[in-house]
């Protein structure tokens, strides 16, 4: 099978990058292993939140020459970054995911534990503030589900009344939960948003707030509505007679689901063809070229093309490995930037900035990986798979998978 | 007595030592004070491989720590079992070791009193398949596993239910002494920073490696050995009967399974005494847990690895032995008046997990004599709470109506204590630890009945966070659940914290592979999406 572009991976910076390609006429495959960022994000995508010091940015693209050398950013460079910022909304919403922020000021997100964190665009569960001190309201109730562990109300509530927020805390015990939880582990964000989908059931809980609602202003609740149509959410909005917030929950996150789906669909709407499952398991290359790859699930199909783009992620998605010896990229073996000495791996504060997260395939200054010291001609890296950015510490892992994503389709496209 | 201060006695320390030593005297009928200053098991009790020793190990070494393992193993079946699993146990040798010495460890065994028979190495095959199939030989020993948190909670309990005060997060200061007497102890409360006093007539020692330190206090010098032991906890329960090697103790030569994981270790280090506090394993020991540990069980090499930890053994030292290996691990009860001239003081020190029990019936019987009290020992054949009534099994049943999954768990943590655990609410039912499957129910009971503070507390008594997501996912659940008990968000935000950094503190020696990956995936969600 020949393919123009094959694209290792399915997470953000994948699918904006096949998106993109398919678009403009390239016909592509991508191979992706399932789960990936998006499931486990919150809602919010980040640009550069943080500087090195810690302290909060405001507008990430005045921050970009301050970046190393090797910081994905400096390889799109200034002009593009300016110019994808404000592409990333029309995109997006071209792919049906709406999404709300300044593209070139930060704003704060309200976190799971009652923190507040910048935020660059956030999915429409999300509600940004542009100022850190969270003004969302005088007196808000807290609703949560009965038995949903995962929607930390408490720590939520503290946070608030910090802000001067008076908080009531209630949980709304409805039938259709039951199940879900004489099976302990079914409580579940994804689980319990399943059952929400179902208009009856999104309905009576809507019903039941307002019951709990006295005078308060604001109405918070779990983001575990509108897995798969976020036309949910609006409608809750109009349906208490107050301002409603959504706060994010444990792992895996709703509103995440919901955009990687919508992404995977206008891909294949656009032509392309998605693999979901599989994974790259041999390639055939030829000197500085990769000619092909053949995949766990496909067996013997030899899958051809012009251009290959590896988007597998860290450590957790398995785009790099790590030994008790040595760090490497598993699927076309790569170079990888990593010390030999795996005591400079970590830092013993969990907290703390951990130098793991810096590491990542070597590649040109145009996205092209480096393997044994040369030059790939037809390899891009993107996303979280690139070294030299500490995507957690900074608050930049969706903006590096976007803008590197939007980089590599450009460079394919020539 | 009318003073809510004054005790017959009072123990420093609540690792298993203190915890058997507090039970013994309350079931004797004395007034019983505690005092640690951390949790309970938080020092060498916690910190070991959880091996139910036969006594093989030391058969042809140490005779006498040899015979008091094999009896006391034989007591804890019966008082603790539901703190015991009946593994059974193997001594191999492998080609690079000397078949000879097989005949000398069995004569040795049988000497002891332990049970040891010779078995055809692919029956030991066939009995264990994870076991280093190049083996020479195998000779099968009564070994077990044994919970140390369990047995802890459940000797900390019992004394408790027989009338002992027990003060947690509590440091003793100094003593107040008059002359040579020691007259009781002056305290602060480690969380409020409060300072109290507390008399009694004896005051028993039982600090482990720290009793160097009270001992010091009271101007009396132990000579502790500090020994630390490095291990690693690996993700699967590989095998299921321990495995050891059969010849002279040395590094890494015992695997033994526990709960849903195996432990291998352990090292055996001498460290400055400053460092007891502080204990971090390095690289080197990881290594060669890692290549001897692939000799008792080849898979090991392809296994993840949960976490590295050390403790420190409380040893006590006359000679000049760099590692500790040959110091007897046999019991040191020392009465300092006899010893030092202080009066109404007792150290009570040396011994292993596995003789906790003989240990302080010898401090128990100390303080007894000191206070002329004529009451003998119950605790070898007075079963322990969890243990009273009937086997696991009977006490399933008890719990029939809970799911099944939740029942096996908590009745294999808590025995009959299990029923004190509330189901009746279908909120008590939901997990808040999926790998360890502890309920809401089984959290709250710990949080009112077993002296929880934090959720390394309720880690220590109900395995939250210990399975193999190392609480990425339950961490954050069950401090929700301490902020509701204790009704402070603030305070449970900064122990969760604490608590994610003590998880991760066992993950960077070994971050690498499977491990590595969980630690990104739990810095993502608490630093980015969680926002601590």
């Amino acid at each position: 099978m020949k393919y123009d572009v094959v694209l290792i991976g399915g997470g953000l910076s994948s699918l904006v990058c096949g998106i993109s390609l398919q678009r403009t006429g390239k016909r592509c495959l991508m191979v992706s292993g399932g789960q990936n960022a998006l499931h486990f994000s919150s809602g919010a995508f980040g640009l550069l939140g943080f500087r090195p010091d810690g302290s909060a940015v405001e507008r990430p693209l005045e921050e970009l020459d301050k970046l190393p050398a090797n910081h994905p950013y400096r390889k799109v460079g200034a002009a593009k970054m300016h110019e994808y910022v404000n592409r990333v909304k029309p995109f997006f919403a071209s792919c049906g995911v709406m999404l709300d922020g300044d593209p070139e000021r930060n704003s704060w997100r309200l976190t799971p534990t009652g923190t507040v964190r910048p935020s660059w665009l956030a999915m429409s569960d999300v509600t940004l503030y542009e100022d850190s001190v969270v003004s969302i309201g005088r007196k808000a109730l807290i609703a949560n589900i009965a038995g949903y562990l995962d929607f930390n109300t408490a720590f939520l509530a503290e946070g608030l009344e910090k802000a001067g927020v008076t908080c009531r805390l209630e949980a709304v015990a409805l039938p259709e939960f039951e199940r879900l939880r004489t099976s302990a582990s079914e409580m579940r964000s994804v689980n319990i948003a399943r059952v929400m989908d179902h208009d009856q059931v999104w309905k009576k809980f809507v019903e039941q707030v307002c019951v709990l609602l006295r005078d308060e202003d604001v109405v918070v609740l779990p983001e575990v509505f509108g897995l798969h149509d976020e036309h949910i959410l609006e409608q809750i909005r109009e349906s208490i007679p107050a301002r409603v917030v959504f706060v994010g929950t444990m792992a895996p996150s709703v509103p995440g689901i919901r955009c990687q789906s919508a992404l995977k669909t206008a891909f294949e709407q656009a032509g392309g063809e998605f693999l979901m499952g599989d994974e790259v398991i041999s390639s055939e290359m030829d000197g500085e070229r990769v000619l092909s790859v053949r995949t766990a699930n496909l067996g013997d199909t030899v899958l051809e093309a012009d251009h290959f783009v590896l988007a597998t992620g860290g450590f957790f998605g398995r785009g790099l490995q790590a030994t008790a010896e040595a760090v490497s990229e598993p699927v076309f073996g790569l170079d990888v930037d990593a010390p030999e000495e795996r005591t400079q791996w970590y830092n013993p504060d969990f907290f703390a900035p951990q130098p793991y997260t810096r590491f990542g395939v070597h590649t040109s200054e145009n996205l092209r990986a480096m393997k044994a010291g040369k030059e790939m001609e037809n390899v891009y890296v993107i996303g979280s798979e690139l070294g030299g950015a500490d995507a957690l510490c900074e608050g930049s892992g969706a903006g590096i998978a976007v803008m590197t994503g939007f980089k590599a389709a450009e460079m394919i496209n020539g | 007595m009318t003073n809510k201060n004054e005790f017959d006695v009072i123990i420093v320390g609540g690792g298993i030592t203190g915890a058997g030593t507090a039970r013994d005297c309350a079931m004797r009928g004395l007034k019983v004070l505690l005092i640690e200053r951390h949790d309970i098991a938080t020092g060498a009790t916690g910190r070991n491989h959880g091996l139910l020793h036969s006594g093989a190990r030391y058969a042809v070494t140490d005779r006498e720590s040899a015979t008091e393992c094999i009896e006391e193993n034989k007591i804890l079946r019966k008082i603790a079992r539901h703190c015991v699993d009946d593994t059974s146990g193997f001594f191999i040798t492998l080609p690079e070791d000397d078949l000879a010495y097989q005949a000398k460890f069995v004569e040795s065994c049988l000497a002891a009193g332990i049970q040891a028979d010779i078995i055809d190495p692919k029956e030991a095959i066939r009995l264990e398949p994870s076991v280093n199939p190049t083996l020479i030989g195998a000779v099968r020993v009564p070994d077990g596993s044994v919970d140390p948190f369990r047995l802890c909670a459940a000797n900390m309990l019992d004394a408790k239910l027989h009338g002992a005060k027990v003060l947690v997060y509590t440091e003793v200061e100094s003593f107040i002494m008059e002359g040579d007497t020691v007259l009781g102890v002056r305290t602060v409360d480690q969380r409020t920073g409060e300072k109290a006093e507390y008399r009694a007539a004896v005051t028993v020692n039982a600090a482990g490696i720290w009793g160097h330190h009270i001992a010091s206090l009271a101007g009396v010098n132990i000579g502790m050995f500090p020994a630390k032991g490095a291990l690693l906890i690996f993700a699967h329960r590989v095998n299921s009967i321990v495995i050891n090697r059969c010849r002279k103790p040395a590094n890494a030569d015992i695997l033994v399974p526990g709960d849903t994981v195996c432990v291998i270790g352990t090292t055996s280090t001498r460290v400055p005494y400053e460092e007891c506090d502080h204990m971090h394993v390095t690289p080197e020991e990881v290594d060669l847990l890692l290549t001897e540990g692939a000799k008792l069980a080849p898979v090991l090499e392809n296994t993840r690895i949960l976490r590295a930890y050390a403790g420190v053994r409380p040893l006590v030292s006359a000679d000049n032995d760099p590692s500790g290996r040959n110091i007897s691990r046999g019991i040191v009860c020392l009465d300092h008046e006899v010893r030092d001239g202080v009066k109404g003081f007792v150290s009570i020190t040396g011994g292993k997990l596995m003789t906790y029990r003989l240990m302080a019936e010898q401090a128990a019987d100390a303080v007894c004599k000191k206070l002329h009290v004529n009451q003998v020992c119950k605790t070898a054949v007075t079963p322990l709470p969890g243990s009273a009534t009937g086997s696991v099994e009977e006490v399933s049943r008890k719990l029939w109506s809970v799911p099944v999954t939740v029942q096996k768990a908590a009745a294999g943590r808590s025995g009959d204590w299990a029923e004190k655990i509330a189901m009746d609410h279908p909120m008590d039912r939901s997990l808040v630890c999926e790998c360890e499957e502890v309920s809401v129910g089984e959290a709250e009971m710990a949080i009112r009945d077993l002296d929880v503070h934090n959720l390394t507390d309720l880690r220590r008594r109900t395995r939250v966070g210990m399975g193999t997501c190392q609480a990425e996912l339950c961490a954050c659940r069950a401090a929700g659940l301490l902020a509701k008990a204790h009704g402070c968000a603030d305070r449970a935000r900064a122990d969760l914290k604490d608590f994610m950094n003590e998880r991760w503190k066992g993950m960077y020696p070994v971050a690498w592979g499977e491990t590595l990956r969980e630690g990104e995936f739990t810095q993502w969600i608490y630093k980015a999406v969680l926002g601590l």
